[in-house]
């Protein structure tokens, strides 16, 4: 082939690939990136939503920085990333581990793992209160009944962040266990055979040889789930408010509070590009220092 | 290899004890819709309820317009799922198998949009739809949730997986790129396709603050909505909420058993491995 | 007594129900502005229960039968997120002509030229049907923007087992008689040292969206969070501290469950109607479904005073929107429903509190338990024009914000009492300056 023909080819290439990625990207400018647009602008003014604001510069920005409870919040984000991330990608391995292994009943154990996941954000964390209530809830209740002791769930800092994690892993780790499930069935399975051969035992081969070919789906999973963390909402929001006493704020209920209980639009708005922020640089890392995964094996 | 008896006991015994904990608050979902609020609140600890009642069901159903709902949901989760699902793969084609300039860094910026939270960009959201003539018509939800990035995401992981060879051996052949994905991606995409379609539906399913604002007329709401009148200003009506939040999962329970087969396979066929 | 819940949607909607599937495709057109063009049709945004929402319609039924040709479109939506709602339609100026808003609230439309001006549309002299305190609570810079609507204010409800275990009978009947500060701390005693660790004395219903029931504590102990002039704090006094201390002490004396400080999620009427607390301040809203769902004995007596009685101006507001198409008719909707006829049914029907002098003082009865009446009217009169008004000031959203910041710190983060007011004084003074 000559040197022109594959320009050719290549400019061609690119411009059914602009078409393909037309419709996407088009609705993506006008419904999000425009109004994201705004609300940029809007970060950098004092107002209220009515009428015009104040361009006050780096200001809200500047505040941001003095801030106690954003930083308590990003701390609180970052802390449930940390833990809600890995934790369901190990639960979700661990359940997909087990209901990939011969087992009676197996399609209604997996049925049951994932159901959560169809359950809405909402109605989960009202069964969240239902089971966290500490003076009626269930599970104290249940504590109580064993005689253990109660946990004061809504009134303890720690206690209450970790009620947060619990009702996020159950909604979670179904979808986490799917993904996993998936990549199990797609392993050559004459692989585990001759490493069995090898007298590898469970672990070696579970460390040494599923978790690596596990990588694609590791790493689709990081990104969705660091992603989700973030972005975080309806099950704090409605199960303990950020609360008590910010143990459990995050960056999404503070800025909702600010923008729309406080009505500090343009502060609410920087909380909000900062959040953006965030997650771009971390998945811009995750894709660079992680090149390789994406390919498949 | 054969498995002994012993290994798949104890292998049974741990994935009962899991079910048991998932399952569990979906049975408390359950019983606090059938319990009467005097019975939840009668402040002595029961696993099952003394009676059962309907009443939580019939307020809910008696109460709302659950039917009309119910299908502005359905026209409403089915369009955004077609075009979601649309707009997904041809992006996802373009982001796996075509070379272009500025495909790592729109693919970044798609991706990040992930965390926008709605929030932050409601209200600017809300002048455009109005400023489009879309305010108060099933458009104002659909088109701005058609292109999501997850199922961009998706798409490009699982379309990976095709051989690079086929879609080159086809293309010496004569094929253009349009070809390429009718003829050869599309038929070998199905399970991916299952897969969007249910994930675009469940999220379209369950999304209640946009469309609260988008609708803006009671006849037009859909389903999860209700789950917010039962929020009072004085506190939730919780056996309400959990009898609405029955009625509203169970249509995705049951889409979801018709397509749990694809499911598993079509993460399989992906490049998730 | 069955009481007919939500009906509200079932009728907007009845022909709808019929067709779902053919009605639901009417969704992808847009709703275009057919209903804009009449101008004798308002519309009229609110949320509401049951009770409500059949006291608005009946009202509106009388209006539409009193002004003929004049139409309402009442367009119920959800508490939660109304505002996210109303404030996103007026920011791109398509609110609706009317709408229902709480005092606490009002003041962030009102001072920001977002309502109408009703002083230019009212007769002179409106103002006398209401009591002073219900029309101070519509006031901003000296002008009506609303109408008060009805109000509700916090007694206290009790299990009548529970008191009667800890040896608690002589509970008050009259206003005057109401137990002082030191008095209502006796008998938490009492009841804490007759209760199991996993019960208590009390709830106080300052959760969600109840933190200005917090400023009853501060009203009863005479005082006030902003100036005389509403721009500046004045929460930095004797009065203040004896709130903070007086409520701190709820915390830790256990006279109160742990998690139901003004931060929490959960709503310390459950508990009451769980018999994990023996009393519950509570408003009057709460009678019907206490009613229905209670299998104990309980009662209702009036909340404690300290120099005098107080109690929040709780309740709700209508308000015109500044750019309504109708103004005439709109203030003329707001004339109708707060005659004594369609107040009297509205507040009769949902356990609420009349605002009119004349009902204040003849009092009125509930459908559902009407002896309790007496207790909550007596309690409204005691609420003055001089503490509802402040709660009308525009800074309000950012104040409770503070004060829920606050106040949470004190009562479960250990604050002491003398950085709580300073806290409050500094970030009220904040909040005024925005």
């Amino acid at each position: 082939m000559s040197r022109p023909t594959a320009s050719r080819q290549r400019r061609a290439e690119a411009a059914t690939a602009y078409a393909f990625l037309a419709p996407n990207v088009l609705v993506l400018a006008l419904f999000v990136l425009l109004p994201l647009g705004w609300a940029v602008g809007l970060s950098f003014q004092r107002t209220d939503g009515f009428g015009a604001g104040r361009w006050i510069g780096f200001g809200n920005y500047l505040r941001l920085v003095g801030d106690p409870l954003f930083w308590r919040s990003t701390l609180n984000t970052v802390a449930f990333t940390v833990i809600v991330t890995p934790l369901s990608m190990a639960l979700g391995l661990g359940a997909a581990l087990l209901l990939n292994a011969a087992l009676p009943a197996r399609p209604v154990f997996r049925s049951v793992l994932i159901m959560p996941m169809a359950v809405s954000g909402v109605a989960t964390a009202l069964i969240g209160l239902l089971v966290f209530d500490q003076n009626n809830g269930i599970l104290n209740g249940l504590l109580g009944a064993v005689g253990l002791p109660r946990i004061d769930w809504q009134s303890g800092g720690a206690a209450a962040f970790a009620s947060v994690v619990l009702i996020t892993l159950w909604w979670r780790v179904g979808f986490n266990m799917l993904i996993y499930l998936a990549g199990l069935q797609g392993l050559d399975p004459g692989l585990q055979e001759a490493a069995l051969l090898d007298g590898a035992g469970w672990w070696q081969r579970l460390w040494y040889l599923t978790v690596p070919l596990l990588g694609p789906a590791s790493f689709f999973l990081l990104i969705i789930n660091v992603i989700y963390s973030f972005s975080v909402f309806d099950i704090v929001f409605v199960l303990t408010g950020g609360g008590p006493q910010n143990a459990t704020s995050v960056l999404v209920t503070y800025a909702y509070d600010t923008a729309f209980v406080s009505r500090d639009q343009g502060y609410g708005a920087a909380l909000g590009v900062v959040l953006l922020i965030i997650s771009l640089v971390f998945t811009a890392v995750q894709w660079r220092t992680s090149r390789n995964r994406d390919q498949t094996g | 290899m054969r498995t002994p008896p012993a290994l798949t006991a104890v292998r049974f015994v741990g994935a009962l004890l899991v079910a048991v904990v998932i399952a569990f608050p979906l049975y408390w979902m359950v019983v606090v819709a059938l319990s009467s609020r005097s019975d939840l609140l009668g402040g002595t600890l029961r696993l099952w309820p003394e009676r059962l009642t309907l009443d939580n069901v019939r307020n809910v159903l008696d109460s709302f317009p659950v039917l009309t709902w119910f299908g502005n949901s359905v026209a409403i989760a089915l369009t955004t799922a077609v075009i979601t699902v649309t707009f997904n793969l041809l992006a996802g084609y373009a982001f796996a198998h075509l070379r272009f300039r500025g495909s790592t860094p729109l693919f970044l910026l798609m991706l990040g949009t992930l965390t926008l939270p709605l929030q932050v960009i409601m209200v600017a959201l809300f002048r455009l739809v109005t400023s489009l003539g879309l305010y108060g018509s099933y458009w104002a939800v659909i088109l701005p949730t058609a292109a999501s990035a997850f199922g961009v995401f998706l798409s490009r992981q699982f379309l990976l997986a095709i051989p690079r060879d086929l879609i080159e051996a086809a293309r010496i052949d004569g094929a253009g790129h349009r070809q390429v994905f009718t003829r050869i991606v599309l038929p070998m995409s199905k399970p991916l396709i299952a897969v969007l379609f249910f994930m675009s539906l469940l999220a379209s399913w369950n999304d209640f603050a946009w469309p609260l604002i988008a609708l803006k007329d009671n006849s037009l709401f859909t389903l999860p909505i209700g789950l917010l009148y039962l929020q009072s200003q004085n506190g939730p009506d919780y056996g309400g909420t959990m009898a609405f939040a029955l009625i509203n999962v169970a249509p995705m329970v049951i889409v979801f058993l018709v397509f749990q087969r694809f499911f598993v396979q079509g993460f399989a066929r992906s490049g998730l491995r | 007594m069955p009481l007919t819940r939500r009906r509200f949607l079932t009728g907007a909607a009845a022909t709808a129900t019929a067709l779902p599937l053919a009605a639901a495709g009417c969704g992808f057109a847009p709703a275009g502005s057919k209903a804009a063009a009449n101008p004798d049709t308002l519309t009229f945004t609110t949320w509401g229960t049951d009770a409500e929402l059949a006291g608005f319609r009946a009202a509106i039924a009388g209006f539409e039968k009193a002004n003929s040709g004049a139409k309402v479109n009442l367009n119920a939506v959800p508490y939660e997120q109304m505002f996210t709602d109303i404030d996103a339609q007026l920011q791109t100026g398509n609110p609706p002509d009317v709408f229902r808003v709480p005092y606490y609230t009002f003041g962030a439309y009102a001072g920001r030229g977002q309502l109408l001006d009703l002083s230019s549309q009212l007769p002179s002299g409106f103002g006398d049907r209401f009591t002073p305190a219900a029309w101070a609570a519509v006031q901003n810079s000296g002008k009506p923007y609303g109408v008060p609507h009805h109000t509700d204010t916090s007694a206290i409800l009790y299990n009548t087992a529970l008191m009667k275990g800890a040896g608690i009978t002589d509970i008050p009947t009259k206003a005057e008689d109401a137990w002082t500060w030191d008095e209502f701390t006796a008998v938490a005693r009492k009841l804490r040292s007759s209760l199991p660790a996993t019960k208590f004395p009390f709830g106080y219903n300052w959760q969600g969206n109840g933190v200005t029931r917090w400023l009853n504590l501060l009203f009863q102990a005479d005082g006030r969070f902003l100036d005389e002039q509403l721009s500046g704090p004045a929460i930095n006094s004797d009065a203040g501290r004896a709130a903070v201390e007086f409520s701190k002490d709820f915390f830790t004396q256990k006279f109160v469950p742990p998690n139901s400080s003004v931060k929490a999620t959960t709503y310390v009427a459950d508990s009451w109607y769980a018999q994990t607390t023996a009393m519950v301040f509570s408003g009057a809203f709460a009678i019907p479904d206490a009613t229905e769902n209670l299998k104990f004995e309980w009662g209702a007596t009036y909340a404690p005073r300290k120099v005098r009685g107080g109690g929040d101006f709780g309740g709700n507001a209508l308000v015109v929107t500044a750019k309504a198409k109708n103004p005439k008719l709109a203030t003329a909707f707001l004339d109708f429903v707060t005659q004594a006829d369609p107040m009297r049914t509205f507040c009769a029907g949902a356990s609420l509190l009349p605002t009119r002098r004349d009902l204040s003082a003849d009092g009125i009865e509930f459908k559902i338990r009407p002896e309790l009446s007496p207790v909550f009217v007596g309690q409204s009169r005691v609420v003055r024009a001089t503490d509802s008004a402040q709660v009308a000031s525009p800074s309000m959203s950012g104040i409770i914000t503070v004060l829920k910041d606050q106040l949470d710190k004190a009562f479960v983060g250990g604050q002491s009492t003398a950085a709580t007011i300073s806290g409050l004084s500094s970030g009220i003074a904040q909040a005024l300056q925005k």
